[in-house]
């Protein structure tokens, strides 16, 4: 599929294969062409060059209302002018289905998002939260082939963020629907999906499930999208059996899996969390590497404490540790750090 | 007992509350009060009486007046939403060529005086008119303008705006994801329009349509000049009140009370109506143009220019015809200044009346509308939800109403202001007060309440922080909210007529008076210098208004 307004190309050359009751997400920063993506498939955006299939059937040439694609929208579009039921009726009504059928269906609808009950409230009496229902409730009870879902929690404060977002996990897992959800915020996208692609700039850049694209970037770019990391420059040292040594200012980093010529530049990333503090005495773990930092600057958070320590040659570098600060925060203190040379990612300057 | 105590920050709202009511209370409550207690009240004024209501309603010229006026109310309201809300849909939905000069020409009418137009009809329309001689000449007959058809046609073009801004707005208003909703949920575009798209912009229209239901109620102008020997209420009232024969206030009073019920009920109907059914949309995305064939697009693009050109028709037709030679009211085809010549000659005195009346009524409505409005939006509290009400009672009080209770009230007693040019004054910054007050509250609305919490936290006092910080943050809607005022002031006909005396004619009158009589080419004259007069303020303000004239409605 491609699509371009005026000289932008807003999505390059996408093939994509959803999978059957899948739970898909497309993730990436604004502008990256995800909406763009979200709503080709829906049909308010019409494609330059591809075609879209649900099945064996071809929708890209249908017009939207002719899709059966259910759509929960980011600011929810719910019609004001309509009571709760009658914002879950309205796609039935358009379907011609009969007045019982309708009542049933928009009753069981409202009961599967928690809404029971709520059928004759107006939109401006209900809550953020309630209204997202709702939109839930009204693309599902037409059930739809497909559900699409653009940024559905983003006008949500984050608890409730939380609490929906498994929510919604849950129901699509339950009514097994085929799901493609639009997120740019990477944790959302780790904790509901099936598959991710990460977009940017209109293209793909990788595709994979969740783990695998947070443990295994394939860019510098989804590496530094997905959470935080350390990118260090280095250079790559000798060749020689077991880890790649990269030379990173006066300090050593191992990485198990590196694909570049000796003396070629790249970059390191390691992950705060994948970085371990030995104790006074300490020694590394069997096939753990180390590293000697000094601490600059400890901030606690609750659950984790970060660190900001600099490696030999000034070079900072994060640090997450589940444990309590205590004993070792002080800065200017001396400390060893152990990591696994096989979480240690290293990228060309071309960032492959 | 226990002393009224002030909170400090509530003294500067408490003192321009107070002085707002003060103003309103003398210059439209006693008055009101005086037309009221006129109209039950004993022709010798001791005793309390229905008989006036009575004796009125039992005349069937008086009954009719009531019915006619309802029914051109109710023609003229129904004729400018047909004709509007197609506009409006042509206007934000359509691609049609021209738009923003579309837009521009159509908002015209609201400033343009329709006492204006009204005469433009009658030179062109009327048994001496330039369209019916011509007519007539060719053998070709033509029915009356007169009544009924020509003051439902003169409001019909002169008032949909009224109905066209708003409706235009709330259709742009609806964010474009809540008509994808319904079509991502299987509604064709055609159904999507009726079932989601009209049913949230119904209640722009039908406020529009209120508001012009309230105008032709209470409008003088237009039916002074078109309706000849059939009676309307604001006309009948002001022959009464005038009297060639014998003033009868009570008689007066009784058809103004009938009056004001009839305009604040329909007031009260359209700001209860908006309260509760307004729906807050506010668009992220507006919908896109709807893509439609050649052949109609030509359509929608014939009608809106139609619409919109038809309307000013009459305004152009006056221009032409000021510079035409009239010999008495009979109109000859000549170039001539010669009626600008007579115009500047024999009545300078209007001219510079008019010019004199509007600054002076704009500065006082400003003077007192922007602190209204700004306790209106900053203040919570049952005086503030009075004083709004009572700031928005004037759109409800037609003008010759309002003159005749200044009358009642200021021509005897402590006060007498009646033959001078102040109550003229009084009356015009009384009327159009709402303008400032709309205008001021919609800036504020905008302007972050904080900003004056950290001017006075920085030691800066309230009544400081209003004139050095607030005003000229509101400096945009107050500049628009007196232009308004300005221009509606300068063509203002329905109070001026009761209120006038001989020094103190405005150029209004100057037609209003050649009506009668032989003077139509100076008529025709005055009529251009106030087209010219209430266009060039709008011109020059136009940014402003556009951004500012829906709240103001």
């Amino acid at each position: 599929m491609c699509r371009s307004f005026g000289p932008v190309q807003a999505v390059r050359n996408i093939t994509l294969q959803i999978g059957d009751g899948e739970f898909f997400t497309l993730l990436g920063p604004s502008g990256c062409g995800k909406t763009t993506l979200l709503r080709m498939i829906a049909g308010f955006t019409e494609l330059d060059v591809g075609e879209i299939r649900i099945g064996d059937k071809r929708i890209d040439i249908l017009p939207p209302h002719r899709r059966n694609i259910g759509m929960v929208f980011q600011n929810y579009a719910i019609f004001p002018n309509l009571t709760v039921e009658g914002n879950v009726a309205y796609g039935l009504k358009a379907r011609k289905v009969g007045n019982a059928e309708i009542a049933t269906r928009v009753a069981d609808a409202l009961a599967l998002v928690r809404l029971h009950g709520y059928g004759a409230r107006w939109p401006h009496q209900l809550s953020g939260g309630q209204l997202q229902r709702v939109a839930i409730a009204r693309a599902l009870v037409i059930r739809p082939q497909v559900l699409l879902l653009d940024e559905p929690l983003s006008n949500l404060d984050a608890r409730l963020r939380v609490d929906m977002r498994g929510e919604i996990r849950e129901l699509q897992q339950r009514l097994n629907i085929t799901t493609v959800y639009v997120t740019h915020d990477q944790e959302e996208a780790l904790a509901v999906s099936r598959r991710i692609a990460v977009m940017q700039a209109g293209r793909i850049e990788q595709l994979d499930t969740p783990q695998a694209i947070y443990r295994r970037p394939t860019s510098l770019f989804v590496a530094q999208f997905m959470g935080t990391t350390n990118v260090l420059t280095g250079v790559v040292g000798s060749r020689t059996s077991g880890p790649a040594r990269v030379r990173v200012g006066a300090a050593e980093v191992q990485v198990a899996d590196l694909d570049a010529r000796e003396d070629e530049s790249v970059s390191v990333c390691i992950r705060p969390e994948a970085l371990q503090i030995l104790g006074d005495g300490q020694t590394a773990p069997a096939g753990m590497a180390q590293l000697e930092a000094t601490i600059a600057n400890a901030e606690f958070i609750g659950a984790l404490s970060r660190l900001d320590v600099t490696l030999a040659g000034g070079i900072p570098l994060k640090i997450a540790v589940l444990d309590e600060l205590a004993g070792y925060a002080k800065p200017g203190k001396s400390i060893r750090v152990a990591y696994d040379p096989s979480r240690v990612i290293a990228f060309r300057r071309d960032g492959s | 007992m226990k002393a009224l105590t002030i909170a400090p920050l509530a003294r500067l709202p408490v003192a321009m509350g107070v002085a707002a009511f003060l103003f309103l209370g003398l210059f439209l409550l006693y008055p009101l009060w005086g037309v009221l207690s006129a109209s039950v009240l004993t022709p010798d004024g001791t005793a309390f009486t229905f008989g006036n209501y009575a004796r009125m309603l039992s005349r069937s010229f008086y009954r009719a007046s009531v019915v006619n006026t309802l029914m051109i109310g109710a023609l003229a309201t129904i004729t400018t939403t047909l004709i509007a809300v197609p506009l409006a849909f042509a206007i934000a939905r359509l691609d049609i060529p021209g738009k923003l000069l579309l837009i521009g020409l159509a908002a015209l009418p609201l400033v343009l005086p329709s006492f204006v137009g009204a005469y433009a009809l009658l030179l062109l329309f009327g048994r001496a008119g330039v369209v019916t001689q011509f007519l007539n000449s060719w053998g070709v007959p033509f029915g009356s303008i007169y009544g009924m058809p020509g003051i439902v046609a003169v409001y019909t073009l002169t008032l949909y705006p009224y109905v066209l801004l708003p409706t235009v707005a709330a259709l742009k208003a609806i964010d474009m994801s809540v008509e994808e909703a319904a079509q991502s949920l299987g509604s064709a575009p055609a159904r999507t329009f009726r079932t989601i798209t009209l049913p949230i912009v119904i209640p722009s229209v039908l406020s529009g349509a209120l508001l012009v239901l309230i105008e032709t109620l209470e409008n003088f102008g237009v039916p002074a000049v078109l309706a000849e020997d059939m009676p309307v209420l604001s006309v009948e009232t002001y022959k009464l009140f005038i009297g060639e024969t014998a003033a009868n206030p009570s008689a007066a009073g009784v058809l103004g009370v009938l009056l004001i019920v009839l305009t604040a009920s329909v007031l009260i109907i359209q700001r209860r109506y908006l309260a509760s059914r307004r729906f807050a949309t506010g668009a992220r995305v507006a919908p896109p143009l709807i893509k439609i064939s050649t052949g109609w697009r030509i359509v929608a693009t014939s009608y809106s220019w139609a619409v919109v050109l038809l309307a000013l028709v009459p305004f152009f037709a006056i221009l032409v015809l000021s510079f035409m030679e009239f010999r008495g009211p009979v109109l000859h085809a000549a170039f001539s200044l010669k009626n600008y010549v007579e115009l500047f000659a024999s009545a300078q005195r209007p001219l510079a009346n008019t010019l004199l009346f509007a600054t002076l009524a704009a500065g006082a409505a400003a003077f007192i509308g922007v602190p209204v409005g700004w306790i209106l939006v900053r203040t919570r509290s049952v005086w503030t939800g009075l004083l709004d009400v009572t700031a928005t009672l004037p759109f409800a009080v037609a003008g010759t109403i309002l003159a005749i209770g200044l009358v009642i009230a200021f021509n005897a007693g402590g006060l007498v202001l009646t033959g001078g040019w102040l109550i003229m004054v009084l009356a015009y910054t009384v009327r159009k007060l709402p303008f400032t007050v709309r205008a001021s509250s919609a800036i504020l609305h905008q302007i972050d309440p904080a900003l004056e919490e950290a001017s006075i936290s920085l030691g800066v006092s309230p009544l400081r922080t209003l004139i050095r910080l607030v005003i000229p943050l509101m400096l945009g809607g107050i500049i628009s909210g007196m232009v308004l005022t300005w221009v509606t002031v300068a063509s203002e006909l329905s109070s001026t007529v009761v209120l006038y005396s001989g020094p103190w004619r405005t150029l209004t009158i100057v037609m209003f008076q050649a009506l009668e009589g032989t003077g139509a080419g100076v008529a025709v004259a005055a009529a251009s210098v106030l087209i010219a007069i209430t266009l060039v303020p709008v011109l020059v303000a136009y940014r402003l208004l556009r951004r500012y004239e829906l709240s103001m409605l």
